[in-house]
């Protein structure tokens, strides 16, 4: 086992962690729904030229928009590759941090949707913060529709390498690679477990 | 008076859908074939049909990112290379029987024995990362090949595969390492005017491009004694290079093809070699007017000549460049689909056509041009653009100028 970049980071209690007051992921209803987590489980949204033409995809994910509390609640669960707390948990995603745009009121259809994440690693030279960078852009990746994009970067001057981090993250060819890469995919699998 | 209208039309949709990330589809340079990589294999459609003719597969244990095809003109095989994220290429070669069976054009229609009809028959091990990209000189002599450890390899193909009982002989020649990053595209120049200003003592005829992760473009010889090197270094300014795109038409005065580099930063620059005025009388080189001991000096000098306006907002990841028309198109991460013709006094740039969201909400990771072979082309030499998305989609797009 490696050495622990940082020892002792402070820990947020769950309770103190930013959520919604009001609850809005409202379980689907019928037998239609019964299915669900095996239709949906991975990537929801399907490939391929006849799919996605007649749908809106902004309704088919749910009644209201995405915004960046849903962001946070999809990779805050996250799990610190070294610590048994979550990226939430480890301030290393924060809410104000996630910054969407258009902003959901302005959104329409299919158009794009840009979603910014800056992360704040434990320390300056965690060197595991592309590691992390890159659970953060898979487990988007996963959940949200095509029409997202995903500028995942760390927070600046929080890392000593932050452009290098930055520069690989933002590589689309460089993350379709390392998820082809076994041990680095298992690690995430590891990191995602987490996430519901 | 204005330049007529040009309209960007939904031609056809190659079938079938692909259902993965698709990355890069090449179009043979005679034959009616185009080649789409997407996750381990590569699909073969038919360009008079739309539909699958063939596909290659079991060969790479990780994804196929780009693939060319080896220009016909130095052998009857066809010969398809791919480069793949296991570090490879691998060369394939299509089963000539097979070819009898089934003439080329014809769509797909009954999948047994497809998986026979390409041979693996040969890998090209040397890359310690990811070959990204690959490109074939004109003569079909020299591939060049290129990775994420930065580094570009050179091969030649000695002999083989002529009448498919002699084995495949293909050596390292060069092995470039200049670049400070991952090398993201290649591409040889293309070689019909070479040798009238170019000083063929000084270097080989084959001129390639590259661009690469550290942000630059650089541009590589053979000198006459055989050995490649760098002779210029392009500092880009957009960011990571994902597409060097050679001017594919012969130019006035005999002057070298212009170079165009597309990158992650969303801009798209001209980039020209500068050539000595006025040394038409020397008549044997570009050189010409430079005293022999400057000779020495492989240097050469590229400026930029031009650029794009800029249209999308997230990566190019692709540039094509008509021969035909001159007409270039780019792609990326924004879906757009974007046309630019030169104005021809002023030499600006400009948008003529453009299309939101080409593969839908999609990313479109390639543009070609290509000629038309389908049956509503009517026999002219009409010219198609190509796009290929994260869709697993393959979409011929019809460029109509004028009404």
């Amino acid at each position: 086992m490696r050495e622990v970049d940082n020892a002792n980071p402070s820990i947020l209690n769950v309770s103190q962690l930013p959520s919604r007051s009001r609850k809005v992921t409202t379980p689907r209803q019928g037998p239609d729904s019964k299915c669900d987590n095996i239709v949906y489980s991975k990537r929801p949204w399907l490939c391929g030229s006849s799919s996605s033409e007649d749908e809106d995809l902004e309704e088919e994910y749910g009644e209201d928009p995405v915004d960046a509390q849903d962001i946070y609640d999809l990779i805050s669960p996250i799990s610190d590759p070294e610590h048994p707390h979550t990226l939430g948990q480890l301030s290393v995603v924060q809410l104000p941090d996630i910054h969407l745009t258009p902003p959901p009121a302005e959104r329409r259809g299919d158009k794009l949707v840009t979603v910014t994440v800056d992360l704040t690693p434990t320390v300056n030279h965690c060197s595991l913060a592309t590691v992390i960078g890159l659970a953060v852009r898979y487990r988007l990746e996963q959940t949200l529709p095509p029409n997202y994009r995903f500028d995942v970067r760390m927070k600046d001057g929080s890392h000593a390498q932050d452009d290098q981090v930055n520069k690989q993250l933002g590589d689309k060819e460089r993350v379709a690679a390392a998820l082809e890469n076994d041990t680095l995919k298992g690690m995430l699998d590891k990191m995602l477990e987490t996430c519901v | 008076m204005p330049p007529p209208p040009i309209q960007l039309l939904p031609l056809a949709t190659f079938t079938p859908d692909l259902y993965t990330r698709a990355w890069q589809s090449t179009p043979h340079p005679s034959l009616p074939l185009l080649a789409t990589t997407h996750d381990k294999t590569v699909t073969v459609f038919s360009l008079a049909t739309f539909s699958k003719h063939s596909s290659l597969t079991g060969g790479h244990s990780r994804s196929i990112r780009s693939c060319a095809w080896q220009p016909s003109s130095s052998s009857q095989t066809l010969r398809l290379v791919t480069g793949s994220f296991d570090s490879t290429a691998g060369i394939w070669t299509y089963n000539p029987a097979a070819t009898l069976e089934k003439p080329i054009g014809q769509g797909e229609e009954e999948e047994e024995e497809e998986e026979e009809e390409w041979e693996f028959t040969l890998v090209l091990e040397g890359h310690e990362n990811e070959v990204k990209s690959l490109s074939f000189s004109p003569s079909g002599q020299y591939l060049a090949t290129c990775s994420r450890d930065k580094s570009i390899w050179i091969w030649e193909h000695l002999s083989g595969g002529e009448d498919g009982e002699e084995d495949e002989d293909w050596e390292t020649v060069a092995v470039l390492s200049e670049h400070d990053g991952d090398v993201k595209t290649v591409a040889f120049a293309p070689g019909f005017k070479q040798g009238k200003r170019h000083d063929g003592r000084r270097y080989g005829s084959d001129c390639l491009a590259s661009g690469s992760y550290d942000d630059t473009v650089r541009v590589w010889r053979e000198d006459q004694d055989g050995e490649w090197g760098c002779v210029s270094v392009l500092e880009g300014g957009v960011g990571t290079v994902w597409g060097v795109e050679w001017e594919k038409r012969e130019r006035e005065n005999g002057r070298y093809q212009r170079l165009m580099t597309a990158g992650a930063e969303g801009g798209v620059k001209v980039w020209e070699l500068k050539e000595e005025e006025g040394e038409e009388e020397e008549g044997d080189s570009r050189w010409g007017g430079v005293p022999n001991r400057m000779r020495q000096s492989l240097r050469e000098e590229w400026e930029v000549k031009g650029v794009l306006p800029r249209v999308h907002t997230r990566e190019i990841y692709s540039v094509g460049w008509s021969g035909e028309s001159g007409l270039v198109a780019t792609t990326g991460g924004d879906g757009l689909l974007v046309v630019y013709e030169e104005d021809e006094e002023t030499k600006e740039w400009k948008v003529r056509a453009k299309v939101e969201g080409a593969h839908g909400p999609y990313e479109v990771n390639h543009v070609t041009w290509c000629r038309r072979f389908d049956k509503g082309a009517e026999g002219r030499q009409e010219e198609m653009l190509v796009t290929t998305g994260d869709d697993g989609v393959v979409r011929a797009w019809e460029v109509r100028i004028g009404e």
